[in-house]
């Protein structure tokens, strides 16, 4: 583990923002870190980075009680973040690189590594407050990663970018990773979470409600649908003791139905089953439920 | 507290500001201005003298014309033989400046004098002639007695005290000194400290606010701990304050020297003083008994006896402990305001407890110039909020060596108990947005932190 928090509590006065909240992440996998504003991802995001103190419980870095000198080892992109608009974008850079403990030179030769990268050598000496907000927030990114951390936090990440820049980030998180980053995302946007995360948890007010694998969790709140699209004569019948027709559309000359597989049924007995109809099978496949659904579902049923 | 983060920050605090073209602006022009203040007043001097008027006098009482004597600022001549109105339609274009007036003698011994002129007459010309009619009455009037020697009776009744001040040192040497010019360092040293703490703490405040609101914040505290961030910002505001003060003194000084030697040293000398004052005498008829003591106490040669008997390196070095000091104990508060806050605007309310000891502090100062040793300046120069501004009012007028030790303690002790506050204030201010922050969000967040 990259990373331990365990029984982690918080409170502001009377208000109660975490309430024993333990999570695990893993080294070098992309883990979520999801909840509906206020749940309480920033505050254990801050803890994480030692900006606020919990009431009790411990954060394990690497194995071991995190110190101030682990803060250096960690990229923090928060949500409510900025630059200094009067400052050139090169002095800032090299600011933000030298508080995260790397020397000048090393950090003007990394920074200008990161720049040719992104293909922004030119700005350099411009100030940020000529910078449009992507620019801006490209920037930004490159002084979150800089130092090379070996755990990275980013909070809503793709925020502020255009979707061309925003699959490029989505690159850049996925190349940090396989260069044995780990790294935090916590996001409101579900498809990044099924398209980038290995583990997630979620928040719910102030406590974990689930964690684990991203696969695990959407088969486990899956309802055991199939996806079935076919074309043929006859209209598909709901075989008892094997599965129901929940509805049948149809597009053309083909028909999308979903089935949905009753109790001591599998995808490949419902499958021998609609071979026997006499139907021909254009694709069948397990539905799996969106993490948007489970996250909607999870946060709603929980009030 | 890792000092390495702290350099940092110092060092963007300090280099962003001392870049900026409004800093070398300042710091560039502000000696000229002084010095320009310094030396304009011998300039307009020189400029504005009335030179060489000529007046025509038109004198029906007859005992004044004999007593004007031309001098170098207005030559007379007479025309008592003709009439009012024909001299009054003539005098400008035979070339007079002024014609004066000079109606009989009525029975109270008394005339009335009326001055035509085609520009507006200058007071400094209407004090003149007016003094010199009056020496010519009552020239007359004593004589009107039928006294033998009364006018030699009645200048030498004439008294006029003027208190020349000395101070003695321990091994008994006498120094002249003018009081008002302890007065003027008091007042203009209490003046620059009071101005120097509210710009720069304010400064702090500023930038405090500047990082909440463009969200810099949370990325900075991220790196650093809070409490490296506030003391790296109020350290790096302080040292361009140090900065911008010693470069003033410096250039003051280059451009004093430069414009003195530029316009002729030897207008500060004293032989130039007295002459100066001689010709003023003549021009406003003033005694010449009671301006020689005058000339003789008043002189710049006491400016310059009071200036040069003044430690300045005693002053600066006490500018700089209580700048730094009072500094440090409001940036800390101001930081602590700042951070709690998103902009600027909603300052007002949460500064007053912090703005109004300051402005204490400035009217007790302005006091302490008058009494130096009274019990409120005393307290003033003792108590932390105020001490600063006051002690260094005090300062040119001498302070016992106990009394500055015990108030720069006070001060330093406060700064650490205000500055430990603050740090718990900011620590938590910095991160909080949307709600308007009260004094007992303050209080909350003080006994949290």
């Amino acid at each position: 583990m990259m990373l331990k928090c365990i029984d982690v509590c918080k409170t502001f006065g009377e208000k109660v923002a975490l309430n024993h909240v333990s999570v695990d992440i893993p080294k070098g996998k992309i883990f979520g870190l999801l909840g509906p504003n206020g749940a309480g991802k920033t505050t254990l995001i801050r803890i994480i980075n030692r900006i606020t103190i919990p009431v009790s419980g411990q954060v394990l870095f690497d194995g071991r009680p995190i110190t101030q000198d682990d803060v250096e080892k960690i990229g923090y992109l928060p949500e409510e973040r900025g630059l200094y608009r009067k400052m050139k974008v090169g002095e800032q850079a090299m600011y933000f690189a030298q508080l995260k403990g790397m020397s000048a030179a090393e950090a003007a030769s990394e920074l200008k590594k990161w720049f040719v990268r992104f293909g922004i050598e030119t700005w350099w000496n411009r100030k940020v407050e000529e910078l449009s907000k992507g620019m801006a927030q490209k920037v930004q990114f490159i002084t979150t990663v800089v130092h090379k951390p070996s755990l990275l936090i980013l909070d809503e990440p793709f925020s502020g970018f255009d979707p061309v820049n925003a699959q490029v980030i989505r690159e850049e998180i996925l190349r940090l990773k396989d260069e044995g980053a780990t790294i935090i995302l916590s996001t409101h946007n579900m498809e990044s979470v099924e398209e980038l995360c290995d583990n997630i948890a979620l928040i719910n007010k102030s406590q974990v409600v689930i964690a684990g694998g991203v696969d695990e969790i959407r088969r486990k709140y899956g309802n055991n649908n199939v996806e079935l699209v076919y074309t043929g004569h006859s209209v598909i019948k709901s075989v008892s003791g094997v599965f129901d027709v929940l509805s049948d559309e149809q597009q053309g000359d083909r028909h999308i139905c979903v089935l949905s597989l009753e109790e001591g049924s599998d995808a490949n007995s419902a499958l021998r089953n609609v071979l026997e109809q006499n139907l021909t099978v254009n694709s069948f496949k397990e539905l799996v439920p969106r993490m948007n659904d489970i996250f909607i579902k999870l946060v709603t049923e929980g009030v | 507290m890792k000092l390495r983060n702290l350099n940092i920050v110092i060092a963007r605090e300090y280099l962003t500001r001392v870049k900026k073209k409004s800093f070398l602006l300042i710091t560039f022009l502000a000696p000229i201005f002084l010095a320009a203040v310094a030396v304009l007043p011998s300039v307009i001097m020189f400029m504005t003298e009335d030179k060489g008027k000529k007046v025509a006098v038109v004198d029906e009482s007859g005992i004044v014309m004999q007593t004007l004597t031309d001098n170098k600022t207005m030559s007379y001549e007479d025309f008592s033989q003709q009439p009012l109105d024909s001299v009054k339609a003539c005098f400008s274009k035979e070339g007079f400046d002024i014609l004066l007036s000079i109606s009989p003698l009525d029975s109270s011994k008394t005339v009335s004098v009326s001055a035509y002129s085609e520009k507006p007459l200058s007071v400094d010309m209407k004090d003149a002639i007016a003094s010199r009619v009056n020496d010519a009455l009552e020239d007359y009037r004593i004589e009107s007695y039928g006294v033998d020697g009364l006018k030699d009776i009645m200048e030498d009744v004439k008294s006029d005290i003027y208190v020349s001040t000395y101070t003695v040192t321990e091994d008994g040497q006498e120094k002249i000194t003018s009081s008002e010019v302890y007065m003027g360092i008091s007042l203009v040293l209490s003046m620059i400290i009071y101005m120097f703490i509210a710009m720069f703490s304010g400064m702090v405040m500023q930038s405090v606010i500047e990082e909440k609101a463009s969200r810099v914040v949370e990325v900075l505290v991220s790196s650093v701990k809070a409490t490296e961030l506030m003391f790296g910002k109020i350290i790096g505001v302080a040292c361009v304050a140090l900065t911008q003060f010693f470069l003033w003194i410096v250039l003051t000084a280059v451009l004093v020297v430069g414009a003195s030697a530029f316009i002729g040293i030897e207008q500060f000398g004293p032989e130039m003083a007295q002459e100066k004052a001689q010709e003023m005498m003549q021009v406003s008829g003033v005694d010449m008994h009671q301006m020689t003591a005058a000339v003789e106490n008043t002189g710049l040669e006491v400016v310059f006896s009071t200036l040069g008997q003044l430690n300045f390196g005693q002053l600066i070095l006490g500018f700089v402990i209580y700048f730094v000091l009072g500094y440090l104990l409001y940036a800390s508060f101001f930081a602590a305001i700042g951070s709690a806050v998103e902009n600027e605007a909603d300052t007002s309310q949460l500064q007053m407890p912090v703005t109004i000891p300051l402005l204490i502090a400035f009217f007790i100062a302005f006091y302490a110039f008058k009494a130096p040793d009274s019990p409120i300046v005393f307290w003033g120069s003792m108590i932390p909020f105020t001490s600063p501004i006051v002690m260094l009012a005090r300062i040119p007028f001498g302070v016992p060596a106990w009394e500055l030790v015990l108030s720069i303690a006070l001060l330093a002790g406060t700064f650490v108990l205000c500055g430990w506050a603050s740090a718990k204030i900011y620590k938590i201010g910095i991160l909080m947005f949307g709600k308007k922050t009260t004094f007992k969000d303050l209080w909350k967040w003080l006994r949290q932190g």
